[in-house]
């Protein structure tokens, strides 16, 4: 017992102390909560931290041959921390001059003075943030690491970079508005809006600390969750055809005076979209851009255009391409409203067949026909219409729709005109993109797809997602009404309303529109004005592209479908024709032998023209001559002979008959400097040949 | 529920409530300082080390129920196989360790893939094995050969493994040891000349370090100085306050947490020194547990480990035979020391020292050895309230 109590009271005095213990550490908490608390929590103030988003690198979008339609770039804010430990005054004072100095060449925008007085101002201040630049690009950013102060590292240095990114559209304004765009709190538009999940990437965190003036500075020198970046989309855009149909359309819109239009070119057997193209005056200026999508976004009565559909229908039910049909002399009346064919004026086309009338695109031949055939029921025709899938939406990707609008018997708004208007594209609506749908389908053998604006979804190169071909309706109608139609379309461009379009090489099908539309309140009667379009395809014996243009209130007094939008259709289409070689028709060996001519040669490289001509199997005298670089080619009958060409230093020589490239080769190497007019080969040359070399001296050459 | 749960619960039950009371500040408070951690290492996903902690937690709670079912005289024994497992574990995790923060503290186990600081197998080792000691010993205790010698060899050959590795550990549980060989009645006389004698050593060990560069056989020894000048340095110059501010930065961040909770704290989850603290759900989690639950928090938990000693002091009471007051009161002491060591340098009482809350910090194999010394603490009181106790005579026996 003795034991336990010495125990005991050792035990009680240990007990004693650590409450002791306890106390003074009470007392401590309440020391630095209530004595210094003030200065603890001043401190507190300056750090206030946060986990910020640090936004993923946006996925880039590509053209179908590779070439960027939208990327982002990264720009730095560069900002100093003019007061970091590591830079003493020592090291400040000793650099601040060049770094001023540096700092004023590279960005040009201050004095060398005024970096210095801020640079001496900061540090006084003990500014740790100091702002630089902003929007510094990478290779600006690479520079600046090399600067006095800068290079001595990433904590020594006292540089602070903060990265963001820079959207951009190396194109500008082609194909826009279909690219679009996507900005928090905007509706998003085009692609950028409709793959926005695919293209933003996931964002990372980093901890930043709130500083002075509400700017957030980085704790740490890494993320602390790296950002995924974003996919990229490979689009269907061929970015060469978009140039030429961006322009075609221009220039027309700038020819006419027209208020917008658009024109979109597909792929017939994909669907897939080479070029769309939409042009509207800017609101205060004449200039046109790229300010919506009309292409997708803006249902239209479409008029003339619509014909097809109603021609198939016919056709569909029973309905003869030679069946004789009166238009009298231009001018009928249902139920008291007047129909016009558009030469009225002439007298009209009086009696003529089914394919004349789609031909010469008569309102009454092909509304006398649907009344012949439906009004006794108007919902077969419009059933017919409804089988070839024209009253739904796309359901385009793409934001914003427009919705076609095709009226059933049943609805309120039906009337005894309803059906001869309908059938003529009038007291409906649709969009150019569901319009060339329709007649793409057509060109493709009744197949209707759904158009296609992105191939395939890929990041670092490699496919994540390929989008296949939608089929929308796999026959719109019998294969039979297909071959009429293509014949009649063929016609149109033959011997019918779009004969301007008729072309040598290959050959367009397809159908003129001009429909009067109301714009901005101004009704039917008092004011119309015009949309004019053209939707086709080509080569029509084997389409490959379907296309149209419309083109929308043409100021002028021309404002013809064939007139207005059929030369943008034909410079797509030259265009496209001419780069898919896979198209041409191949040349057949008698069209050489026709002209019968040894090709005509000149002067020039002698390797070249002896490769050439060997190609061409021309009979060639003297192909092994050696011994000058630079020949002569004279026609001898059916051979073409080689001659030493002669070439004396100092001399001009005779460039007469040579090509440009061979020409100014040999003339800017003797130390002439060589001027060229006009295009072909050499017919004179300012100094003639003989004459000693000044050096530096011009010589124009006259090509043609 | 309740009551079929407290039929299994041997033992002080307010030991018991008041550990599980901890056991739920230490969710709450790893919870919210994990965060950083989790968000670098677990890509954002703060949940992994709550998830981590609290299965640790279950685990602890569940190998202190089993030690709670153990006969405390079976610790005896235990003791001596223990010493006997410490000392070439201790050798091999110098030379061989796992290296965190410069300091050989850690030998990882293969299959669970745990890290495991082997001074907090040594420290429970130590202190069961003094308890032996002087229980043995009573009679002749005041003697320097047999009773003093035999106790003290052991303390320096496990605090003397310790110490190259971890200088506070070293210390804390040499300290510990001296205050347990005074209330076992060792003779005050020869622990006042060790204590001078420890003194003079380590002095002169830093004495040599300023002289010569001793990094090779104590790596630690310049974040050692470091952290002491620190404490007691007040800048007097510019180049003063340069050298001191990086380690003076932990000590002013965890005093602005203390300052900013105020007295009733910031709200569970609110913390913003979590973000500066360079181990929140650790060395500086009482700071946490003040800023986010003010004064009034802060007084609780250290309330709880008060109460945890003053239980202690009652099974030794209580307790029939010196080992098991000893034991009790040993494994008792041993986790508050540390705990007030820990709350002290939170609040900057204290230089920084790398020392866990014990049943609060973030941290696996050191929870579970905290929980198995509870779980002592617990058999010898399952034992008191059962009336099993062996008496004096019983004992020397065993």
């Amino acid at each position: 017992m003795e034991t336990k109590k010495d125990i005991l009271w050792r035990v009680y005095l240990l007990y004693a102390m650590m409450c002791v213990f306890g106390i003074a550490i009470i007392a401590q908490v309440v020391n630095v909560q209530f004595i210094q608390g003030e200065k603890w929590r001043a401190k507190a103030e300056a750090l206030t931290t946060e986990y910020r988003e640090i936004e993923a690198a946006r996925g880039n979008i590509f053209a179908t041959d590779g070439s960027l339609l939208a990327t982002s770039f990264p720009i730095y804010e560069v900002r100093m921390d003019v007061c970091a430990d590591p830079i003493t005054d020592k090291i400040f004072y000793a650099n601040l001059d060049s770094l001023a100095l540096c700092l004023y060449q590279l960005f040009n925008d201050k004095s060398k003075a005024s970096y210095k007085a801020e640079l001496t101002e900061a540090r006084k201040k003990n500014n740790s943030y100091l702002l630089i630049q902003r929007n510094v690009s990478y290779v600006d950013l690479q520079k600046l690491k090399k600067f006095p102060i800068f290079k001595n590292g990433k904590y020594k240095g006292g540089l602070i970079t903060l990265q963001q990114s820079k959207r951009s559209r190396p194109f500008r304004e082609l194909a826009a508005r279909t690219i679009g765009y996507e900005r928090p709190g905007i509706q998003p538009i085009g692609l950028e809006g409709a793959y926005n999940s695919y293209l933003t990437g996931v964002g990372g965190k980093r901890l930043m600390q709130k500083i002075a003036g509400g700017v957030w500075k980085p704790l740490n020198d890494d993320n602390e969750i790296e950002p995924q970046d974003g996919m990229d989309l490979v689009t269907t855009i061929d970015i060469n055809i978009q140039d030429v149909a961006e322009h075609a359309l221009l220039t027309q819109l700038q020819k006419h005076g027209a208020d917008h239009g658009c024109t979109i070119l597909m792929e017939v057997e994909t669907g897939e979209i080479r070029a769309i193209a939409n042009l509207s005056k800017s609101k205060n200026s004449e200039e046109y851009g790229e300010y919506y999508n009309y292409a997708i976004g803006e249902a239209t009565e479409p008029g003339s255009t619509f014909k097809l559909a109603s021609v198939i229908a016919l056709l569909e039910d029973g309905a003869s391409t030679s069946e004789i049909v009166d238009t009298e002399k231009g001018v009928i009346y249902f139920y008291g409203q007047p129909m016009k064919d558009s030469n009225h004026d002439k007298g009209g086309h009086g009696k003529i067949t089914l394919h004349e009338t789609f031909e010469v695109s008569s309102n009454i031949g092909i509304s006398r026909m649907v009344d012949k055939y439906y009004s006794k029921n108007p919902q077969k025709f419009i059933d017919r219409i409804y089988a070839m899938n024209l009253q739904n939406p796309l359901d385009l990707e793409i934001p914003g729709e427009g919705k076609p609008k095709i009226k059933n018997p049943k609805d309120k708004d039906w009337s005894g005109v309803s059906l001869p208007w309908m059938s003529i594209g009038y007291e409906l609506l649709m969009t150019p993109m569901q319009i060339l749908t329709f007649y793409n389908a057509v060109a493709n053998n009744g197949n209707m797809v759904k158009p296609k604006f992105v191939k395939e979804i890929t990041k670092n190169g490699i496919v994540e997602k390929e989008f296949q071909t939608q089929i929308i309706n796999p026959k719109i109608c019998s294969q039979e009404t297909i071959d009429k139609v293509k014949r009649m379309m063929e016609g149109v461009v033959d011997s019918g309303t779009a004969k301007n379009l008729k072309h040598a090489d290959f050959k367009i099908a397809g159908k003129t529109g001009t429909a009067q539309i109301a714009k901005e309140g101004i009704y039917k009667g008092q004011k119309i004005t015009y949309q004019a379009s053209f939707v086709g395809y080509f080569p029509a014996d084997n389409p490959k592209y379907s296309c149209i243009v419309i083109v929308n209130a043409p100021s002028n007094s021309v404002y013809y479908g064939n007139l207005v939008a059929g030369p943008i259709f034909k410079e797509i289409a030259d265009k496209v024709y001419s780069s898919r070689l896979d198209i041409h028709k191949e040349l057949e060996a008698t069209e050489i032998l026709a002209e019968n001519k040894i090709p005509y040669a000149q002067r020039g490289n002698k390797n070249d023209l002896v490769t050439s001509l060997q190609k061409l199997n021309v009979p060639l005298n003297n192909a092994t001559l050696n011994t000058s670089r630079w020949v002569t080619a004279e026609n001898k009958g059916n051979k073409i002979e080689l001659k030493e060409s002669a070439e004396t230093n100092g001399i001009v020589p005779k460039v007469l008959g040579m090509g440009a490239r061979d020409a100014i080769y040999i003339l800017e190497n003797l130390g002439l400097r060589v001027i060229i007019e006009g295009r072909g080969t050499v017919v004179q040359q300012s100094i003639n040949a003989g004459t000693a070399i000044t050096l530096q001296r011009e010589i124009i050459l006259k090509l043609s | 529920m309740t009551t079929t749960l407290l039929k299994y619960l041997k033992g002080d039950k307010v030991i018991w409530f008041t550990v599980l009371f901890l056991s739920v500040v230490s969710v709450m408070a790893v919870y919210s300082s994990s965060g950083m951690l989790a968000f670098r290492t677990r890509s954002g996903n703060t949940e992994y080390f709550l998830f981590k902690h609290f299965s640790i937690l279950v685990l602890g709670l569940g190998l202190m129920y089993v030690t709670h079912r153990m006969k405390y005289t079976w610790f005896s024994r235990l003791s001596q196989v223990a010493m006997l497992l410490a000392v070439p574990m201790l050798i091999y995790t110098l030379a061989m360790g796992v290296n965190l923060n410069s300091a050989n503290r850690w030998i990882s186990i293969p299959i669970i893939e745990m890290t495991f600081q082997t001074s907090d197998f040594a420290k429970l080792a130590l202190i069961m094995y003094l308890a032996r000691l002087l229980a043995v010993k009573q009679d002749e205790i005041k003697d320097l050969k047999s009773a003093f010698l035999p106790m003290i060899v052991p303390i320096i050959v496990i605090c003397g493994l310790i110490l190259p590795a971890n200088f506070s550990t070293s210390a804390i549980l040499f300290i510990t040891c001296l205050i347990l060989m005074f209330i076992g009645r060792v003779n005050v006389k020869h622990l006042l000349s060790l204590v001078g004698c420890a003194i003079l050593g380590f002095a002169l060990l830093v004495g040599i370090s300023y002289v010569v560069p001793v990094e090779k056989v104590f790596p630690r020894m310049e974040t050692w100085k470091q952290r002491v000048e620190t404490y007691f340095t007040t800048a007097e110059s510019e180049e003063d306050a340069a050298a001191i501010s990086d380690a003076s930065f932990q000590s002013d961040q965890a005093k602005i947490a203390v300052a900013t909770g105020g007295l009733f704290g910031k709200g569970p989850g609110n913390s913003d020194q979590r973000n500066f603290l360079p181990h929140p759900y650790s060395d500086f989690i009482y700071a946490i547990v003040i800023e986010e639950y003010g004064l009034i928090g802060g007084f609780a938990v250290l309330l709880a480990y008060l109460i945890l000693l003053f239980r202690g002091v009652k099974i030794v009471v209580k307790s029939p035979n010196t080992f098991a007051a000893l034991l009790a009161l040993g494994c008792c002491f041993m986790l508050i020391f540390q705990a007030m060591i820990n709350m002290a340098v939170a609040v900057n009482l204290f230089p920084v020292t790398g020392q866990p809350l014990p049943l609060v910090s973030m941290g696996g194999t050191s929870l579970w050895f905290t929980s198995i010394a509870v779980g002592i603490i617990l058999s010898v009181s399952r034992a008191i309230e059962e009336g099993e106790t062996k008496t004096e005579e019983e004992y020397a026996i065993a």
